[in-house]
């Protein structure tokens, strides 16, 4: 990864820092608003096979209407001291790439020498710095990835990531999918863990804390169990993302190397043992793929002796998502945050071996969780197919039975069957697809529309009283429960954060190094649950969010100006969709998960 | 043929004769109009084409890629029941329904176990070969996992399809006994002559069968308990007060009880009366014979009998005999819980003598056993109590 792409995820990260904690966006709020990334590559005229780029980051609306810019500038320059920043403020009178017309006044110049590969970004078209189009594509891949695991987290930012070489346009939309009616909840379902204090060695330089880090971890299963409908599938690879405060991601020094010390050892976050599974850490990550890019990954080996372990390949992924967040009992500033940032950046690993015992800990019975639903998942399952196993065999049975040809002839034709064989068979197909299809529906994110339908069946009730024979049928598999989860999730939040208030130190302190044994995690009842845009995590997946890819012929063939280019800022809000209901009910679930993760106000 | 004369002279049962008199008189006042709604004897063919209907409409609704589910009534829910003087408890017409789906998974399950059941009925109708609720849940006990799972659904089924469980081809177990002036011939031939003797017949599995009875009894005595009927027999109490019928359902009474009664009572028009225990389980059990119960109020046509008559053990009769109270037994609160239940009854209403023994009980937290009467003598109830209820008109 080149500076190119450090360069704008500092920059990202600074004004999204910036954007939470100086613009009053109220607690629980959810980020909402679009920044515009371009960068343009043209032939160079210094050096043969390289391309001129100029990279341009904008907003649209007026996110940053009242930033200072010489605050700004300050700040920028002191973050960025590698790239010898030479900051300019171009103003609304200003020029700007014909491209990006219609966007704010905000955008960004800066230059970076002094390296080898020194690269200019700048608003105005103009560099003095070229790049060989192959560190292009890399930086640019890099800078998607990152994008993606910004939007999992912050699902009302959105980014619009245009890259033009040459006179070819590509462009590509990172966030939500408002609009797109999903026939059924395709989502992952995460379970929150409950948070757990880090210990920061003691040898670890940087800045004295005066707070606490607070380690959340979320894990789910991808496709989600509800999704499914192989049930026995085992688990074949697991895929960690690392998150700062503010649920930004972390992108640590050693990125290209993920497997640190304390990555590299499989167990040292879970008992793989314990679901009689052998993880062994996974190199090939490929960058140049339509998926979010984990931190971490480990991939699934037969254990010896174990032959009936399935190594399927199209088995299940396990997401785990581990939220580093900082809490104070201060009000947290925003160099602070930034220099949390710099701490986890350089020093996780320390701080993660330093705090194995309680990380594990949380991290195994979060994943006891997501596993245990899965295990009641595949049950409800099993029994569905058992139940419609004996409806199937009781209709063939009558059907077979009957020495009514009128009565035959008509089954056989309304399922469009030549024989009671091709009966069967399609009889078999239909009472799945039907159910499946139903229990599908049966999810948290569709709890709104099937009570409303149920509400609708007020004269003739479902079975909502179960005899005997069915009460086992009653696991939560469908999480219903999962929004009053959430709420109390967010309680445990308070109460972790008050107790971490009564314990603050004060400011002449600095964060407590090993504090006391009470930091043990809390009592997991109150655990919630969170959900992602989760479609771009598994393998084979559509990226999250990414809505198209056009070039510039396909511009003027389709003459389809909308979603491609600066002009979708202009015109983004006129496209949106209205939201349906399981959009607002996830953008209401996210908005507790943002609650948790933005910076602690402080008594 | 007459019956050995064995019992008591004729004046004996002038007060029984006026009061059946009354009865008829009520009858043909009420028309004797035949029973409307409910479950009715089908014919073998009408049952098998039901069924072929209901999963005619099954793939139906598969084809149009809808989730079948069966629509059921709520058998047991009081807002789907009235009273009727002339029926006692019955199931409204229209009545409230509960839709069993087969995409939903609290339902599936049971989506699943009535067409399995309904396909052991068609396999049962067609082959003419009967079976009782315990066959059907042996056939596969891990699928049904209990009885209870079984004797709803087979109910369900018999309310969806409006026809009898006789019909269906699935029978009841039979724990019944008769003992008596009576005489008819099972379906299948056999010649059954319930004259009292030392043992007591077993209530016929099929009632509907059952042709040719014949009986001069001039009342029809339904006996709680099983300890009190054998009391009774002992006493020779059938010769002693014959010409009558005697019948147990051994608490709870069975279908194939209450059908008996019924037909006993269709046929001959017979005065019918209870001797139950002076406590809240026997007035409920009483009210099952008379009123007919909750859930199998849609039945109700071919199970009640509100000629019936309370003879005894009334809670008045406890302090009238001066029965002493270490042989009463305080109320316990499910008894509490039951007495208050059967009073909210709507028929309890109607019955304002009935009421007021539930209201001495009430008052005086106490109830007793029919056996409380040895206090007097071991013989008291067939040699005294029951002769001079049974002459002097004291039932209520």
């Amino acid at each position: 990864m080149e500076g190119t792409a450090v360069a704008v995820f500092e920059i990202l990260r600074f004004l999204i820092i910036h954007w939470k904690c100086d613009i009053d966006v109220s607690k629980g709020a959810l980020l909402e608003g679009q920044l515009e990334i371009s960068i343009e590559g043209l032939h160079s005229k210094h050096q043969a096979n390289a391309l001129h780029c100029v990279t341009t980051i904008a907003s649209a609306g007026s996110l940053f209407g009242g930033m200072v810019l010489k605050k700004f500038l300050k700040e920028i320059q002191s973050i960025l001291p590698g790239i010898s920043a030479k900051l300019t403020w171009t103003s609304e009178e200003g020029s700007y790439p014909q491209d990006m017309t219609g966007v704010t006044p905000f955008q960004m110049t800066f230059e970076r020498c002094g390296l080898a590969m020194s690269h200019r970004l700048e608003c105005s078209g103009y560099s003095q710095v070229d790049e060989k189009p192959r560190t292009l594509m890399t930086n640019c891949l890099v800078i998607k990835h990152f994008l993606r695991k910004i939007i999992m987290v912050h699902p009302k930012v959105r980014f619009n990531f245009s890259i033009k070489v040459n006179g070819i346009l590509s462009t590509e939309i990172f966030g939500p999918n408002f609009g797109t009616i999903e026939s059924h909840c395709s989502r992952i379902h995460p379970v929150l863990g409950h948070p757990v204090m880090l210990f920061i060695p003691e040898d670890v330089a940087g800045m004295d804390l005066l707070g606490e880090l607070i380690l959340t971890p979320a894990a789910a299963l991808c496709p989600s169990p509800k999704v499914s409908s192989n049930q026995l599938n085992r688990i074949y690879s697991v895929s960690i993302f690392l998150y700062g405060p503010l649920g930004l991601p972390l992108i640590l020094s050693t990125w290209e190397q993920p497997m640190t010390t304390f990555f590299k050892d499989t167990s040292s976050l879970i008992d793989w043992k314990k679901y009689h599974l052998c993880m062994v850490p996974n190199l090939d990550l490929n960058l140049d793929r339509d998926l979010v890019l984990p931190d971490v990954s480990y991939r699934a080996e037969s254990s010896e002796g174990d032959q009936s372990h399935n190594m399927d390949p199209q088995g299940q992924t396990l997401l785990l998502f581990l939220f580093v967040d900082f809490h104070s009992a201060f009000p947290v500033q925003q160099m602070e945050i930034w220099g949390v940032y710099t701490l986890l950046t350089a020093h996780l690993n320390a701080i993660l071996v330093e705090s194995h015992s309680v990380v594990q800990g949380c991290i195994q019975f979060t994943v006891d969780q997501v596993l245990e639903q899965h295990h009641q998942a595949a049950k409800a399952q099993q029994k569905l197919q058992a139940s419609l196993s004996v409806a199937m065999n009781s209709i063939m049975s009558i059907l077979t039975g009957s020495t009514r040809s009128s009565f035959r002839k008509m089954c056989l034709q309304t399922l469009q069957a030549a024989d009671t064989q091709e009966f069967g068979t399609k009889l078999h197909k239909v009472f799945r697809e039907i159910t499946q299809h139903q229990f599908l529906h049966h999810c948290s994110c569709e709890v709104k529309q099937q009570l409303t339908l149920e509400k609708k069946d007020s004269a003739q009730g479902t079975e909502d009283v179960p005899d005997n024979s069915s009460r086992e049928l009653l696991a939560d598999t469908n999480g219903q429960a999962e929004n009053k989860r959430l709420k109390r999730g967010s309680l445990r939040m308070e109460e972790m954060r008050a107790l971490h208030s009564a314990r603050a130190p004060s400011p002449s302190e600095a964060a407590p190094r090993r504090p006391e044994a009470t930091a043990a995690p809390l009592t997991p009842s109150g655990r919630a649950a969170f959900k992602a845009h989760g479609r771009a995590l598994a393998p084979g997946r559509v990226s999250p969010g990414s809505r198209l890819k056009v070039t510039e012929r396909a511009l003027r063939r389709e003459g389809c100006g909308r979603r491609c280019g600066p002009q979708a800022a202009a015109e983004g809000s006129s496209l949106r969709a209205p939201l349906f209901p399981q959009d607002v009910l996830w953008l209401q679930e996210v908005s507790n998960l943002s609650e948790w993760l933005s910076p602690s106000p402080g008594p | 043929m007459a019956f050995a004369p064995m019992g008591p002279e004729a004046s004996f049962f002038e007060v029984l004769d006026r009061h059946r008199e009354s009865l008829l008189a009520a009858l043909r006042r009420g028309g004797q109009e035949p029973p409307s709604g409910g479950s009715r004897v089908a014919s073998s063919s009408e049952v098998l084409v039901s069924i072929e209907n209901i999963i005619q409409d099954i793939i139906t609704s598969l084809a149009r890629n809808e989730a079948p589910a069966f629509t059921i009534d709520n058998r047991s829910s009081w807002e789907n029941i009235k009273f009727e003087d002339s029926v006692g408890l019955q199931m409204v017409s229209h009545c409230t329904t509960r839709k069993i789906k087969s995409d939903s998974p609290k339902s599936v399950k049971k989506f699943a176990l009535i067409l399995k059941i309904l396909s052991m009925i068609y396999k049962l109708v067609q082959s003419n070969t009967y079976a009782t609720k315990r066959d059907i849940y042996y056939t596969d006990s891990q699928l049904f996992g209990n009885q209870t799972v079984v004797d709803n659904i087979i109910n369900d089924i018999s309310c969806m399809l409006k026809v009898s469980r006789r019909s269906l081809h699935i029978l009841s177990t039979s724990k019944g006994l008769i003992a008596g002036n009576l005489r008819y011939i099972e379906e299948d031939g056999t010649k059954v002559n319930c004259t009292c003797g030392a043992t007591a017949i077993a209530v016929p599995s099929n009632i509907q069968g059952i042709r040719n009875l014949v009986t001069d009894a001039k009342f029809v005595l339904i006996v709680e308990k099983d300890a009190t009927f054998q009391r009774l027999l002992d006493d020779n109490f059938c010769n002693k007060l014959s010409p009558c019928i005697m019948i147990t359902g051994k608490g709870v009474p069975d279908l194939n009880t209450r059908l008996l009664v019924k037909k006993l009572w269709d046929t001959f028009h017979v005065p019918v009366f209870t001797l139950v225990d002076a406590d809240p389980h026997g007035i409920e059990i009483m009210c099952i014979y008379k009123y007919g119960s909750m859930s199998m109020s849609f039945e109700a046509h071919h199970l009640t009998v509100p000629a019936i008559r309370w003879l005894g053990l009334l809670p008045s009769d406890l302090k009238r005999l001066n029965v002493p109270k270490d042989s009463l037994i305080p109320l316990t609160n499910r008894d509490q819980m039951k007495l208050d239940s059967i009073l909210r009854r709507p028929y309890v209403t109607r019955q304002p003598f009935w009421r007021k023994e539930m209201e001495i009980m009430a008052d005086s937290k106490m109830k007793a056993e029919i056996q409380a009467l040895t206090f007097l003598s071991s013989d008291y109830l067939s040699r005294v109590y029951l002769p001079n209820k049974l002459k002097f008109g004291g039932w209520i």
